[in-house]
Formats: C-alpha cells, structure tokens, sequence
C-alpha cells in the first residue's frame, strides 16, 4: 500500500514537471507512414537535428513536437528505415512517408554477442515486439511467447505468478528443459521472468537451432530467449509513457460433482454392495447441499501500473521505469493467495569519449506472494471437489467451537476445505537487483572491445503458519478439541526460511567486422567468460505460537523448546550451494553481396559439475543461406524476398551437479532412495554414518545435435510473409540415472551420460497485412509441432524414472520417462468396456478380484492374465501441435485484436479424486454400471467400497482429450485524436481486455493447460490444478 | 588478444571442484578414528527399521491375519501377497529386497576396511572385535532375510558393491548363503558381550538365538540346542507375568527381550516418499483402527486398518489365554468394556474381522512429527519365550530330551494361563505339534508364522491359495530380474 502511495506522489511530480515543459512555441504534429502500405509507423524518432529536443512517434505513428521559434532541420528515423531529413520553418502539419526498402534489409536483430542483420541470417530466431507483449499486459513474460511465436511451447498455469512449462522445439533432455533466459546480455533462467517487467520490455528473439545457439553451449541446449529491454535514443526530448490497467478475474468453470442428495444415494449403493450399512437413511432431507466449489473461488483483482521515461542527451541516453504489478489468487481470494511485484528499472548509457562507452542496466524488483495449497487432493480445490457436501457451510452444532461444518463421516486427510483456506497463513517476501556493467571500446573502425559483468541478486524470506485446528469431534487429526482447546501433544507451528543467492556472469569479447574486396563481409566474435551461480538458504521452525494466532507467529514469538519428549520444539537447518563455469566463444558471419550467407560458431564450455576426465567440451555450429531474390535470374513479380537456409551444430546441457564418494553423517534422509542414518538404543536417538553416493569421471555434458532447414519468403508488396523450419534434434550422452542391480543397495547412484532423445518438428509463421482506406488488418499465424521420443535411457531399457505421482487410496504414478517412447507419457491399463456378466468374466482373462459390472482391462501381452505387466501407453501429455493466430485490427481511433491459441492432442489425466468411502464424487458415477446392459463405458464402472478389481488402478478411464482452442486476449482500444489532446498528452489510449476470454475443450475440468511449472513429469497430471482466470481488465496508456 | 588466450590457461582451475568446497566428507576422509567406526556401525545397523514389512507380511501372508486396508485398491502389494496372486512387480517386495541388500553391504563395507581404512591407514581401538561383532549379526540377519523370503540370492561378503559391479552377479544356493550367516553369527558369538550398555545393542544371547533359529530353518536340530541352551541356563532371562506389558512401550527391551529392532519417536521424520526409512515404525500407523476417537483419556490413535488379525487366529487361543484379547484385539468388546471412553471408530472398510493387532496399535503421544510416520513401538523380534520354544523344538526333532522339551514348552503355557492346569503332555510328533501350534499362539503378529508354516511343511495344509512348490519363496523382483538377469522362482 505503501508503495502504491509513493508511486501516486511520483506520478503527481511528473506532471507539475511536464506542464512547465511544455509552455513553448513552433508546434508541429503530424504522421510519420511507412512508404509500401501506407500504415503509420510506431516508435520512429524525430530529432531535431544539433538540438536535444526531440520526439517518438506515437502507436498510430503520429507526433507532436514543438520547435524553437528559429525553426531546424528535422531528422526522421527508424530503425532498418531510410533517414529522411526536413528543414522546417513554420508550425503545423509536416508529415513523413519513410522508405521501407531498407526496412527488410537494415533491421537488425539481437543474437549471441553481437547483433545481426535480418536478411543476414541463416539459423532460426522468432522474435516479439514490444507492442505484441505490451497488448497482453502478462504478469510474466512467457505469457507472450504462447500463441505468438512459432516454435516454442508454453503451457501456463493458473496460480498467481507460478511458472509455466516453456519447450522450445520439442523435449530433448529429461534433466531439464528449460530455455537460458538472457537479459539485455546477462544470462539468467526461466525462474528470473517472475521479475521483469513486461511493459519494460523493447523485443523478445527465441533462439532455435544451433547455428543461433551453439555461441552459448552448453547453455544453448534448450533454445535461448533473448530478451531486450527498452533503452533511450541520443538527443531525445524526455517522453513520459503511463499504462495502467486494472482487471477483475474470475474462474470460467466449474467441475461437475455430486450434490448431497446424490452422494448419499451413491455412498449407500457403495456400502450395501460392500456388504455394509445404509449409511444415510434418509436421502430426502439431504437436498442439494453445500457446493464447495462455490464456496472457495472468489473474484480477484489484477492491476498493473506502470511509468517510464526515456530520452538522452548526446552524451548519454535513459530509460527509467517504475512497474507495481498485483495479482490476486481466485482460489480464496486475494488475502489467501497472491503475487505483488514492483520493479524499478535505470538503463543509462555514457559516452565518455567518443571511443568509450559505459552501460549501465539495473533493475530492483521487490516481490509478495501469498499462496494456498495446490494441486493434491487435499489441496483447497482437491478438498473443495472431494469434501463431503451435506455438511453446511457454516456449523449449526453449538456444542463445538468451529466457524465452518464439520463431517461425521471424512475424519482424516480431506477437510472442510473453508477451515482449511482460513487456516493457511504464508507469506514470502523477496528483493531482488539485477542488471549489468558493460564497458565498449570502439578501438578502430569495425572493431569494438566488450567487457561485460552480468549479475543477479535475488533473497527472500518465507514464513509458514500452521495453526492447531479443530476439524470435527471425531477427526483423527485435531488439533485444537471441541472446546476449542490444544490437544495434548499437538502443537502449532511456525517455519521461517531466508534464501540469498548471487549470480554473475563476466563476459569479455570483441567484434570485428571488416570487409574484404568490397563484397565480402564479416563479422566476427572472440571472447570468453566466466560465470558463478552460489546460494544458500537458512530455515528455522518453532512450536508454540501465543494465542495459535498468525499475529505473533515468529519464530522469536514462539516459545517451543526441545525436550526428549519433543525434539521438534525448535528446529534449524542451513544449505548452500554454488556452480562455475569457464567458457570460450567465437563466430564468424560472412555474407557476399548480401546474398550468400555462411556462419560458423564455437564454444568451447568448462563446468565445474563434469568429472575430472570430462571437464571441457567443445561445441560448434555452421549454417548457409541463400537470397534467392538476390540473383538478377531471380525476379518474379509476387515475390518480394526470398531466402533459404540451413543450419547444423551441437549444443549442451549441464545439469547435473559434481559426484563423489560421500560419507553422510545423521539421521532419516530426504533423498530420492531415502538412505537414511543412525538408529536408537532405549529410545535414545543416536547419528550413523554411511556411503551416500557414487562418483563418475567420465560425467560429461548432454550433446544435442540440430539441423534446422528454412525460409523466408515475403510475397504480394511485403503483405505476406513466410517464415518456415524444419528441425531435427537427436541428443547424445542424455544425463539419466542408469538402472543398477538392486543388490547394489540404496545409495543414490549418480547420473551417466546413458540415453539419448529425438525430436523434430516444424515452425511456421504466416504474416497477412492488408489496408483499404483507414481499415487496415493484420494477422499473424504461427504453427508449431513437435514430435519427440525417447531413443534410449541404457542398453537394456530398464533404466526409467516414473512421476505425475498421485494418491486415490494408494499412491498411483502415472508418467514415465522411458525409451523407445515419448518422453513423460502416461502409463497405465488399457480398458475395453466393463464385464456384464459372470460367463464373461470366466472367459476372459484371469482378472482377479472381477465382478460383473467392473472394468475389463486389456491383456496387451496376451498372456492370459491381467496384471502389472499389461500397462502401456495411454495417453500423452504433450501437444503435438499448437496454433496461434494473432489478429489486429484499426479503423480510425479504433483498434481491435483478438489472441487465439490452440493446442492439439495434449492428453489430461484426471487424479483429483481421493475416491474415499465417504469423499464427493466426480459426477459421472450417476452413469455407473447397475445390471447387466445398463452400461458398458469403462468409465462408469460400478461403485462399491471395497472395489475388490481395483477399478481405480491407473486406466485409460481417467484419460481425457485435453486438447483446446483459447480466445487468450480480445481487446478493443480507442486513441484519442490529437485534437482532443490539447498540448498536454502526445497520445492517449483507452482500452477493454477479456483474457482468456473462452475456451473450446472437451476436457471435463476447469481448465485443459495442466502445466508441470517446469517439471517435466508433472505436465498434464490434474489433481485439482489452479485454472487460470478469466480476467476482465479495463486499462488506459498515455504519453507525455 | 593472443595475450589475453595465454593468461586464460590459468583460468582452468575456475572449473575445478573439490567435494570439500561444498563441505563433503568424502570416503577419503573418514573410518580415520574409532569414533568414525562407531559411528558407521550405528548405520549397519539402520536397514533393519526398514524391513518393518518383514513382520507384517509374515502374518498376512499366513493364516493369522488379512490385508485389510481402505480397499481392494489399497495396500494393493499386501493384498497380493494376503490372496496369494502375487506376481514379481510388488514394490513391498522390492524394497525390502533392496532394504536387505542395503544392509549386506553396509555390513560389507565395514569388513572392507576392517584392517586398514580407505586412505590405507589401520585404526585400532580397544572393543573393535566386539564392535565388529555387532556386524557380524547384522550381516547375518539381513542374509538370513534373503534366504528365507526368496532362497537362493546373490551373495558377496568383500566389499561394499560399486557401479561397475551391477548386473556382475547371479544367485548363489543358499547352502553357501546359510554357511556364511553360520560363521558370521559364531563369529558374532565370539566376539560379543553378553551384556551391553544400551539397550537394543545385540548381545551375545541375540547372537546365539538367532543362529538357533538359522539351524532349525536348516533342520540342524542337534547343533540347534547346542547353541539355543546356553541362553536359558545362563539364567539372564525371564518370562515377563503380564504378557500384553511386553509390548507397551514400558515393556521395550525388558527382561524376556533377546532381540528387538528399535524405533523411537525422538528423530521425527516427515518423509512419505520413504516410509519406512525413519527412526519410526511405520506398520503400527497401518494396523491402526479406523477413525477411533474419543475422551482424551482413551489411549489409541487412528490408523488404517491393516493387517488385521483373523477370526481363525483368536479362535485359537482357550479361554483363559492371556495372550489373546492383545493378540487379536476385539475393538467392539474394548469399547464396550470401557464406556468411560466415549469411542467411536469406523468399521474397517475391507477384510474387516473386527480385530485388530494389539500388539502394535498406535497410540497417543507415541509418535511425533509426521504422526503416521514416527511410532515409537520396537518390533519384539525374538523373546526368551521363542529361545524355550526353539530349544523344545530342537530337543524333540533332534532325538534329544523330549522330557525337557515338555518343560520349556510349559513354561511358556504357564506364563500364558497363569497356572499349570493347561500344561501340555505329550511326546514325540505329538510335541512337536504342539511346539508348533504353541509357536503360532505366542508369537503371532510378530512376523513370524508364515516362514514357519515354510519352514515346517504345514503351509499347504493351512494356507487357502498357497500353492506347494510356489509360494514357499516370494518372487525375485521384476526389476531385478530385468536388471541384473536372475532366475526367477518356480511358478512366478
């Protein structure tokens, strides 16, 4: 609140300070147009020339700019435009049309150590501009990159600022497949976007094959996404932008369970089938009950707000931004769950000399998350679908103390899931700078010397609450009684924890571009850099909170302290980590004539993670192009432009950490083989010590190799635009955890260079632009497939790791990462209808446990019984294809865009129901199987307790289409016209935004984008994920 | 540029790494002290907590008790194993196959460097023979644990086994497995004390029990009682009056305790995704009653319904049988009996028999941190009431004193009924039933039936669904086979 105070004083300031500005002479507005299609062109600068006063262009290319009484020369420009210049004497209209020949040709793009030409590229780079991610006002950055670029996959979840799954081109590795992250030069990763600011942002470039991503080895694996933010232009007048957007979010759907009457008829059907009691007698007074759906999912706000300023002397140049952002969660609403983030962004540029050149980059971000528990069955939505709705909201029963119902019947693991939101209490809070120092020596023409020193600063605290709980007078589990006093031995509980990591990055290269004989140019690269990534992460836990009251729960509050009886009164832990890496790099571009392209990169990467017989490894990557249209053979009309290209190279992943022969010291361990120490003599607790791990010397990276195929293609005056790949990707030496033979014991066996992955796919992007008179449209597909599998994880195939686990009465896992199949698949029976009658239970086979009305599962391996070894492939959680359409389009003032986004033959496993005795019940089991004949939908299996055929093993009968068609963002804006504008703004912009405004699925949940938030294995697993909300927002932009 | 390359090479040391950086002991750096090796004993003796299934499948997989749980679905490895449609993909199995393994290799690693530590140093300290006695048992019970449940099985005594060992080795005849856990506990004899400090430190006595029952599993009878009688005329036991005290926390490690594996609820643990790997023990929240709550005076806590004991069970025992209302706990006729309690519970929704193990249910305030993880109950592996019994089985089948065997036996009935009128006479194969069916009485829901119905022949007979030939023996896991490339067991 604070901030958002200090912010509002800000705002305030600035415009005192404009307005005494302003008060001058010469006005002249006008329109700077791009000369082939007629449309204005946003962002063009108009200087006026050996003065510092100067202007941009506003999003529909007009501007306003006042000039000395004198008059000048104005310098109109753009980037990859002509420069037009104009001497102007009087006041009023003077409009520029810019020469867009130049365009296609001059624009240049942001790639590894350097920039480069558009037309002089051979890898494949996707790019997004400022204005495309400026209509989402995204609360992350990736939001941008789904439905928007081609080749990159994004799978979004719903919690407030949680991280989305983010493939580019397919699953190549199991360790990780998250792309680097590189801002404005310095290298970060995927997690670092819940801290930029979107509107800060000038261009995002998706790097995708290896020719474009080889110069960050074995970084460049997963792609890389280079992200440019907004900088000042030399002798800028100061322009002053405001964009403030507010939005209220609701959830779209809800999911379909029982009511009470419902459920009391099912339970019964369950308990007499299992050979019980009638459990409610009378199903009449049970009437609809309590929808807890309805009960958790409140409206939430979501605004953000930000500032900026950018300009520049001759001598420097600024960007200067403040952002808040705030998202309430839906799940409970903003109290219980959200993400606040303020940013606070200084981009300076100095020229000491005209040779030396110092950059400045810095962002302080400031982050406040609430959240609620996810994605279990016992999370809030897992108890809100799963809790027993003939329990009232509020409780009527006077002799206990509890605000909410109770259940006579759910007594453990799933809860009133009110009481539970009321008691969760969490806070985090984190501070965060980032940025870079980078020195530019211009030492000859064409020669330029870099040093560059990247870092990031990231600490944050947390605080837990657990308060003592009454559930209901029987629950097992309270821990406050009926009274509303402690039960003895239970306590509550308060657990801090404090994180604090720097990262740096110390790059040091040159660029020299030099031509030769006229025609032949290069650009060149040499450098190297070293890099640091260290942390550490204390906690400490108390019990005994005063008054079980989130009001004094501090660790220094509490007053547990540890006895024999109790050695959890007082708990602390500590950990710290850290990873080096020691590079060098080279690239060399050559073009002849603009029309012949070749590229050729190296890197030769050093970890500190590698064994001692692997340290370094070597990466390169060469492409060629071909612009067709530049041979004087080549001259058809309709086509404008036309390159073909192709690219091949290695790239890498690191990771994976140093191995060893540990000796472990301690008690019960929380590794993945749980290899715990110690035991105890008279109760008496005594510290053991064991080998832990492994070590492999030969631990070396993955290597991915990629061809990428490709053209450019620009047809009809540069209305049409083409853009395709084709890519291939086989990784060699994939870091897996071999199988060993499980005599070895249960130390943690460390990971080998054992498998290996291909995938290939396809990106295309189709640009569509049209004008009639003030109509004009603009539409941009984009497709993206990907196939993917696993070619092998060890000679035998038995090496195989399983996730997506969840718990239905057991813990059930689901996916599989696995040879000879797509990565994370999921993995279960195959059903074929349910058993209608004894005679064919007894000819099928042996299934034991079958009853009529139970599911007939599949004998895959055909070898007359049902059991573990029939599970297959059933169902996959990954697109295999995803579509974006990108439509905008302006008539006059109005401007109207509209986000579509689909995703095909993306699979859901559904795991959100505990299927307890007495847990509500995913609505479909009214279709149940009741006699022979009534049904024989495996899905519908009948309902007894005691389910002696297990129908709820892991089957095909919990898999569901999950493929989509989003309308992700609509939105309509109006620009004022100049005219209403008097002097005080440049342009002013008011706009209406639905997002995620309706989705097309068949998939029965809230919402079919299950998103793994970066784990490979959890993607497309439903246990009561957060939807994503449907946010309706109202916002204004505004330049001064 | 040149120049700068050059000044480069020093960078190299940037990606060099030493565990130490990161504050790693490594195995170079430690068994330096005689508290290292101490210290490393204590974790020999770990995986023993985690065969916690051990004793709940040697009573489910018998007559004495049922899978139980929330539903077919639920325990699904038990249930597989409490219906006899147990295949080689049973995750219970598995573990405890590598918990076992585990365990031979610690033992192992130990042995490795016995005489001189990694960095080829010695380190010797006075006790270290009695302190490797202690690993000789261990290493001797987890083979013991192989053999029984699968037979044959891979067998290595060296060393700890490394990576390039995998898949390196196939099953050895268990006559060679049973010949090392002999030599291991005579030398575990040797060397150990007939007394220790801390409680739940193995003993001598401990030694030489289990290495009776090892001779009787062998059908070595004479040797069996050779080994077995020592134990009772060194007097240093007795049987406790009040059979249910054993097996409340005040009883652990008490005056009949040979051999109890520890848990305590003073190192909380919280991890699901390894149940069985805390300092608690983890079958004592499965046996639970359902849902039981009630005034705060009422001992028990809630659990799942597991393993629970069968109606053929309690109607073994005479009326008058001590041992019976803790054996085969009947949770209606508690409640009734205690209306002060105010209880309520939930019937067991699957298998339900109405009874419930007694002998380890949980109990309130005897866990801590993930309550359902850390109960602080020992497993009463062997009690100086089953050395009497192994020694009267051992005289009879071995053609020594039956007379004397009719005397150990009674002692344990007397203890049972509180006096003599239900003393057994007989002789010959009669005794020896009644050994049997004694050993079944005293020791059920501590583990033990299921091997011994093996172990004695009478599985086929008693057991519905266990089939002769098969189920003798559990399967070598799936995994295992595919793995490293072992024979399966007949029939699976």
């Amino acid at each position: 609140m604070q901030f958002k105070l200090k912010l509002l004083a800000g705002i305030t300031l600035l415009f005192c300070f404009v307005n005494a500005a302003y008060a001058q002479s010469l006005r002249l507005t006008g329109k700077v147009t791009q000369k082939s299609d007629g449309q204005g062109i946003p962002g063009a600068s108009i200087v006026v020339k050996g003065a510092s006063s100067g202007t941009m262009t506003d999003v529909n290319g007009n501007y306003t700019l006042n000039l000395p009484p004198a008059g000048g020369v104005l310098v109109v420009s753009y980037i990859g435009m002509e420069t037009v210049e104009r001497t102007v004497t009087g006041a009023g209209v003077q409009n520029f049309v810019l020469s867009d020949d130049l365009k296609v040709l001059n624009e240049v793009v942001v790639v590894g150590y350097g920039t480069q030409k558009v037309t002089n590229i051979s890898g494949a780079i996707s790019v997004i501009k400022s204005a495309d991610i400026k209509k989402l006002n995204a609360v992350r950055t990736e939001e941008a990159l789904q439905g928007q670029v081609s080749g990159v996959t994004v799978i979004q979840p719903g919690s407030p600022g949680a991280k989305p799954s983010v493939l580019v081109r397919g699953i190549p590795s199991f360790s990780g497949n998250d792309p680097t992250v590189v801002v404005d030069g310095s290298i970060q990763t995927l997690d670092d976007l819940n801290s930029i600011n979107p509107s800060d942002i000038e261009s995002i470039n998706v790097l995708k094959d290896a020719a474009t991503t080889a110069i960050y080895g074995l970084k460049g694996g997963n792609g890389v996404i280079v992200v440019t933010t907004k900088a000042g232009s030399r002798n800028q007048k100061t322009e002053f932008s405001f964009n403030s957007n507010f939005g209220l979010q609701d959830v779209s759907r809800r999911i379909g369970v029982l009511n009470a009457a419902e459920y009391g008829a099912i339970v019964n059907e369950g308990s007499v089938a299992a050979g019980g009691n009638i459990i409610f007698p009378d199903l009449s007074i049970l009437g609809k009950g309590t929808d807890w759906q309805k009960e958790i999912f409140h409206t939430a706000p979501l605004q953000s707000q930000n500032i900026s300023a950018r300009g520049g002397s001759e001598k420097m140049t600024y960007f200067l931004s403040a952002g808040y952002l705030s998202q309430g969660g839906i799940v409970g609403g903003y109290d219980k769950s959200h993400f606040n983030r303020g940013t606070f962004t200084a981009n300076l540029t100095f020229d000491f000399t005209s040779k030396l050149k110092f950059i400045l980059n810095t962002t302080g971000v400031l982050l406040d998350n609430k959240g609620v528990q996810e994605n279990s069955f016992n999370s809030i939505i897992g108890s809100a679908l799963n809790f027993d709705p003939t329990v009232p909201v509020y409780n009527n029963d006077k002799s206990v103390v509890s605000k909410y119902g109770y259940s006579d019947l759910l007594l453990s693991e799933i809860f009133n899931p009110l009481t539970k939101l009321d008691n969760t209490y969490n806070t985090n809070t984190g501070s965060k700078i980032y940025g870079k120092f980078e020195l530019q020596y211009q030492v000859i023409k064409g020669l330029k010397l870099n040093s560059r020193f990247g870092y990031t600063k990231y600490d944050d605290k947390s605080k837990t609450f657990t308060p003592l709980i009454f559930w209901g007078p029987q629950n097992v589990e309270n821990g406050l009684d009926a009274a509303g006093n402690p039960v003895t031995g239970r306590h509550n509980n308060v657990a801090q924890t404090k994180n604090s990591n720097f990262n740096y990055t110390w790059e040091n290269f040159g660029n020299y571009n030099f031509s030769v004989a006229q025609d032949h140019h290069f650009e060149t690269v040499l450098g190297f850099s070293m890099a640091k990534t260290t942390g550490n992460s204390m906690n400490v836990g108390r019990q005994d909170v005063p008054f079980n009251s989130w009001e004094f729960a501090d660790y220094s509050a509490a007053t547990g302290t540890n006895s024999a009886d109790n050695p959890n009164a007082q708990t602390g832990g500590y950990y710290q980590y850290f990873r080096r890496n020691l590079s060098y790099f080279g690239r060399v571009n050559y073009d002849y004539k603009d029309r012949y392209l070749a590229s050729f990169s190296a890197r030769r990467d050093g970890s500190y993670a590698f064994g001692v017989n692997n340290k370094f490894g070597n990466f390169y990557a060469g492409s060629l192009g071909w612009v067709v249209t530049g041979e004087e053979f080549f001259k058809p009309a309709f086509i404008d432009y036309l390159k073909v290209r192709g690219s091949y190279g290695v790239t890498g992943n690191e990771n994976t950490t140093p191995q060893y022969v540990k000796i472990a010291t301690g008690g019960p361990d929380y590794g993945p083989t749980a290899n715990s120490n110690g035991y105890n003599f008279g109760n008496i607790f005594y510290p053991g010590s064991t080998v832990a791990s492994s070590r492999n010397d030969n631990l070396a990276w993955e290597k991915q190799k990629q061809l990428n195929v490709g053209f450019d293609l620009t047809l009809l005056k540069n209305k049409v635009s083409i853009s395709a790949d084709y890519y291939q990707k086989k990784v060699d030496g994939l870091l897996f955890t071999p199988s060993v033979s499980l005599y070895l014991g249960t130390a943690q066996v460390p990971t080998a260079n054992i498998g290996s992955t291909k995938s290939s796919g396809v990106d295309i992007t189709v640009t569509y632009r049209e004008k009639v008179g003030e109509f004009s449209i603009n539409n941009m597909f984009n497709v993206t497939t990907m196939k993917n599998k696993v070619t092998e994880t060890n000679t035998d195939g038995t090496a195989r790791i399983l996730g997506g686990s969840y718990f239905n009465g057991q813990s059930q896992t689901v996916t599989v990462f696995e040879k000879g199949y797509t990565p994370a698949y999921f993995y279960g029976y195959k059903t074929n209808g349910l058993f209608q009658n004894a005679a064919e239970i007894a000819a099928a086979p042996k299934q034991p446990g079958a009853q009529p009305g139970d599911i007939r599962y599949v004998d895959t391996n055909g070898d007359g019984v049902i059991n573990d070894n029939d599970r297959v492939k059933i169902g996959d959680p990954f697109p295999s294809v995803t579509l974006g359409w990108n439509l905008s389009m302006s008539y006059k003032g109005f401007d109207f865009s509209a986000l579509t986004y689909a995703s095909i033959g993306n699979d859901i496993y559904r795991a959100y129901e505990r299927n307890a005795n007495f847990s509500n019940k995913y609505r479909a089991v009214l279709g149940r199987w009741t006699g022979e004949g009534s049904t024989n939908d495996a899905r519908n299996p009948r309902y007894i307790f005691t389910d002696p055929n297990s129908n709820i093993r892991v089957s095909d009968r919990y898999v569901e289409d999950g493929s989509f068609v989003k309308i992700k963002n609509l939105q309509l804006g109006y620009t004022f016209p100049k005219s209403m504008l008097k002097n005080v703004f440049k342009s002013m912009r008011v706009y209406a935004q639905v997002k995620n405004a309706f989705v097309f699925t068949k998939y029965s949940g809230y919402d079919p984008e299950i998103s793994g938030n970066g784990n490979l294995l959890e993607n497309g697993v439903d246990r009561g994920a957060y939807p994503q909300a449907r946010i309706y927002a109202l916002g204004i932009d505004f330049n001064l | 540029m040149v120049v700068v390359m050059t000044l480069l090479g020093s960078c190299k040391k940037f990606v060099d790494y030493n565990p130490h950086e990161d504050f790693v002991v490594t195995d170079q750096d430690y068994l330096k002290s005689e508290d290292d090796y101490r210290t490393m004993v204590i974790s020999a003796y770990t995986p023993l907590q985690w065969l916690n299934q051990v004793t709940v499948i040697g009573d489910i997989a018998s007559d004495n008790s049922v899978a139980g749980g929330e539903s077919a679905s639920d325990v699904v490895p038990l249930q597989q194993i409490d219906d006899f449609t147990l295949t080689a993909v049973n995750s219970t199995l598995e573990d405890l196959w590598k918990v076992s393994y585990e365990g031979v290799n610690r033992a192992n690693y130990l042995f490795q460097y016995k005489d001189k530590n990694p960095a080829g140093q010695a380190v010797n300290f006075n006790g270290k023979d009695a302190l490797y006695g202690e690993v000789y048992f261990l290493r001797a019970y987890y083979y013991f644990t192989l053999v029984k449940m699968w037979g044959d099985v891979p067998f290595f005594v060296d060393k700890r086994l490394n990576l390039t060992d995998s898949r390196s080795l196939q099953r050895s005849p268990k006559a060679q497995v049973y010949a090392q856990i002999e030599q291991d506990l005579n030398a575990a004899i040797a060397a150990l004390p007939t007394v220790q400090a801390q409680k739940g430190r193995i003993t001598k006595y401990a030694a030489q029990g289990l290495l009776g029952k090892v001779y009787l599993y062998e059908g070595k009878f004479t040797q069996a009682s050779t080994v077995l009688e020592p134990i009772i005329t060194a007097n240093a036991f007795t049987l406790v009056n009040d059979y249910a005290s054993i097996y409340l926390a005040a009883g652990e490690n008490g005056p009949e305790s040979v051999f109890e594996i520890q848990y305590t609820n003073g190192s909380p643990y919280y991890n699901w995704g390894g149940a069985t790997r805390g300092q608690g023990n983890y079958s004592v929240q499965q046996n639970g009653i359902r849902g039981i709550s009630g005034s705060a005076a009422m001992p028990f806590a809630a659990g799942w319904s597991t393993n629970l004991p069968t109606q053929n069970l309690a109607s073994a025992y005479s009326a008058g049988d001590q041992r019976k209302d803790i054996t085969a706990f009947d949770i209606e006729a508690y409640k009734n009996a205690h209306p002060e309690y105010a209880i309520t519970y939930k019937v067991a929704p699957y298998k339900n028999t109405g009874l419930y193990n007694g002998k380890y249910l949980p109990r309130k305030g005897e866990s801590s941190g993930q309550i359902e993880l850390n109960y602080l109950n020992n497993f009463r592996i062997m009690r100086y009431s089953e050395v009497l019994l192994m020694a009267a089985e051992a005289l009879n089948r071995g053609g020594g004193d039956d007379g004397k065997a009719l005397g150990y036996l009674n002692q344990v009935r007397r203890r049972a009924f509180k006096d003599t009128n239900h003393d057994v006479t007989a002789s010959g194969t009669a005794l020896k039933q009644a050994i049997w069916d004694e050993r079944r009485l005293e020791l059920a829901m501590d583990g033990d039936r299921f091997f011994d119905l093996v172990r004695t022949g009478q599985a086929a007979a008693k057991l519905a669904g266990f089939q002769a030939g098969k189920h003798e023996l559990f399967p070598i896991p799936q995994q295992e086979v595919t793995i490293s490339g072992l024979t399966q067991n007949a029939g699976y």
